[in-house]
């Protein structure tokens, strides 16, 4: 058709004016959900939470029943038994899958808009940098909590739903929000962090590489420092053993892992989370007003 | 073509809106504006209105088109003076322009893994569609801008001019008032850039919206624009319309003489004329100011030629932007 017939109707309508941050994620949670790679992932964690749920089945339904030839043994074995335990075990067994995820999904989420010069075009639109900044965020968190909080919230509801009587949900009443604050807690700074080294990188290979390290070389130091100065204090800088510490805490847990300060595990991870915020903000901004 | 029924948004008949971007206040109105990366003034003191119509930006690689076109987008802060834009201070109100502006970057924007229509619907629901209005106005407009069926494959697997067709496409999705085209023929081949021209005037000419075009191809400017603008060094050096900058020079003819021009040229130098050789068999001939040419003609008849095309010479466009480079 020649280009003079050609047209296109006028839009009149009231465009939304708020939460644009909302369509950030959306987008970029369908892009992800046709990346086989990350269905892999999502299915890693069914498995994990298949077996999780086998076990919270089977634990109510054989303490349920007085009968049950099952049950001194079934309260004997303290892994199968469901308790607080359960729960943050489960989040702590998602952590690495979390986190690998976070890697796959994060690291060229501001990097190849960078690279393809998308920013130019986005920013060109009524879009904020605060929006473009948060959108990505929010679909990082919302992925982590997909692996952490949402199964394990839904077991909990399981457990409370398959026991009779209101004794359990009185006992139990607080492990969604532990579960919650868990989970944010893992999955929030770990997704700053990954906003973060991809805004600073032209590859998304080379961002995902980079926290890699960081966490590694973060582990390895922690554990020289305290090795070779006989201090077991300094393994609070261990990100992995701050986050469980914090996880121990928040679930009243008294057996610790690795017994350090929870305090100073918590300022860890509020140090890292605002680092990242600071380079995040700073590196968007730019892409929005360079001058 | 009727209007929509408006079940998601209310759509206008296009022929109503014709002229809207030709009302009494300007479109953009700069004031003694200053933009420096650090210490390099990238635009020093530009002041210009812009109303309506398709408008040039012209300079040479540096000049500071880019960095006005991001000026206008509230991209860059200004050290001095002011940018507004529809009666809007920029960058304060930069959110308000951007609802009536289109952008089409000088670089090449893809988002390799996703199609086309996926991406304009993504940047119509940035815009604040719905996402059933953002997947319409998608195929409208990707229908507009040429793309066809290849609308479905992943960015990746395009050519040049078929990005430079979603860049345009992203940039009208969402129907603006206003487009800013930074280097819009980049890359494209000779029928890619033929045809992205003609879309650019149709949408100046037929869709009432207003344009800014910057592009260092005279040609393109010439084809699309009605006014120019050359900026050199920050600073604009010429601003007029093109029948301006190419009216007719007073005393300069175009003149193509029959057989042998020897004799006729020895006769007009004689006159006191002066000519040269414009190598397309056109001779140049520049008389006293204000002397009537027909004397020409006399001489042609008594050197034993005619002539065979004569024309007051009219001004190129690149010649304008040369001397306005020289001043």
């Amino acid at each position: 058709m020649p280009i003079y017939r050609r047209t296109y109707r006028n839009y009149d309508g009231d465009p939304r004016r708020h939460f644009r941050w909302a369509i950030i994620v959306e987008q970029e949670i369908r892009v992800l959900l046709k990346s086989k790679v990350f269905l892999l992932f999502l299915s890693g964690t069914l498995i994990h939470f298949l077996l999780r749920l086998l076990q919270v089945v089977a634990f109510d339904f054989i303490m349920q029943d007085p009968n049950s030839p099952l049950r001194p043994f079934l309260v004997s074995l303290t892994a199968v038994v469901v308790n607080d335990e359960t729960f943050f075990d489960f989040i702590r067994i998602q952590g690495p899958l979390v986190f690998v995820c976070l890697l796959f999904a994060g690291s060229g989420m501001i990097c190849n808009d960078l690279r393809n010069h998308l920013t130019e075009i986005y920013f060109s639109k009524p879009l904020t940098w605060r929006d473009y900044a948060l959108g990505k965020l929010m679909t990082l968190v919302f992925i982590g909590l997909v692996f952490t909080a949402v199964p394990a919230i839904f077991l909990t509801l399981l457990h409370n739903l398959m026991m009779p009587g209101l004794e359990t949900i009185q006992a139990t009443w607080w492990w969604p929000f532990s579960i919650l604050g868990f989970s944010l807690i893992m999955v929030v700074p770990g997704a700053l962090a990954v906003l973060a080294s991809s805004s600073l990188l032209r590859s998304e290979n080379y961002a995902g590489i980079m926290v890699f390290m960081l966490l590694l070389a973060d582990s390895a130091m922690s554990g020289i420092l305290a090795e070779t100065l006989r201090r077991p204090g300094f393994l609070v800088l261990n990100y992995g053993i701050a986050l469980n510490r914090v996880g121990e805490e928040l679930f009243g847990i008294t057996f610790h892992i690795v017994d350090v300060p929870w305090g100073q595990a918590a300022g860890l991870i509020a140090a890292v989370s605002a680092l990242s915020l600071v380079i995040l903000a700073q590196r968007v901004r730019r892409a929005e007003v360079p001058a | 073509m009727n209007g929509y029924d408006g079940t998601h948004a209310t759509y206008i008949p296009t022929e109503g809106r014709g002229d809207r971007g030709h009302n009494a206040m300007a479109m953009i109105e700069l004031q003694d504006l200053e933009v420096a990366y650090g210490d390099l003034k990238a635009l020093d003191g530009v002041s210009c209105a812009i109303e309506g119509g398709a408008v040039g930006l012209l300079g040479p690689n540096g000049a500071g088109k880019s960095t006005l076109m991001k000026t206008l987008l509230g991209f860059n802060r200004a050290g001095r003076g002011t940018a507004r834009l529809f009666g809007l201070d920029m960058p304060k109100h930069a959110l308000e322009v951007r609802q009536q502006l289109g952008y089409m970057p000088e670089q090449e924007a893809t988002s390799p893994k996703v199609s086309a229509v996926s991406f304009l619907t993504y940047v119509g629901r940035l815009f604040g569609m719905s996402r059933v209005d953002a997947m319409e106005r998608t195929h409208e407009v990707l229908n507009y801008v040429g793309l066809g069926e290849n609308r479905y494959r992943k960015m990746e697997t395009y050519s040049t001019g078929m990005l430079q067709r979603v860049k345009l496409g992203q940039a009208l999705v969402h129907d603006p008032k206003l487009l800013l085209l930074d280097e819009p023929t980049n890359g494209l081949d000779p029928d890619g850039r033929l045809e992205m021209l003609a879309l650019i005037r149709q949408v100046a000419a037929g869709r009432g919206v207003t344009v800014l075009l910057s592009s260092h191809l005279l040609p393109d400017v010439q084809q699309v624009c009605e006014r120019v603008l050359i900026i050199n060094r920050g600073r604009i050096v010429r601003d007029g319309s093109i029948a301006e900058l190419t009216a007719a020079r007073e005393g300069q003819y175009e003149v193509r003489v029959r057989d042998n021009p020897g004799p006729f040229l020895a006769g007009i130098e004689a006159a006191g004329c002066t000519w040269r050789d414009e190598q397309n068999g056109s001779l140049v001939i520049t008389t006293s100011d204000g002397e009537d040419p027909r004397f020409l003609f006399e001489i042609a008849r008594a050197k034993g030629t005619h002539i065979r095309h004569f024309l007051p010479r009219r001004g190129s466009l690149a010649e304008a932007f040369l001397k306005a480079l020289e001043d």
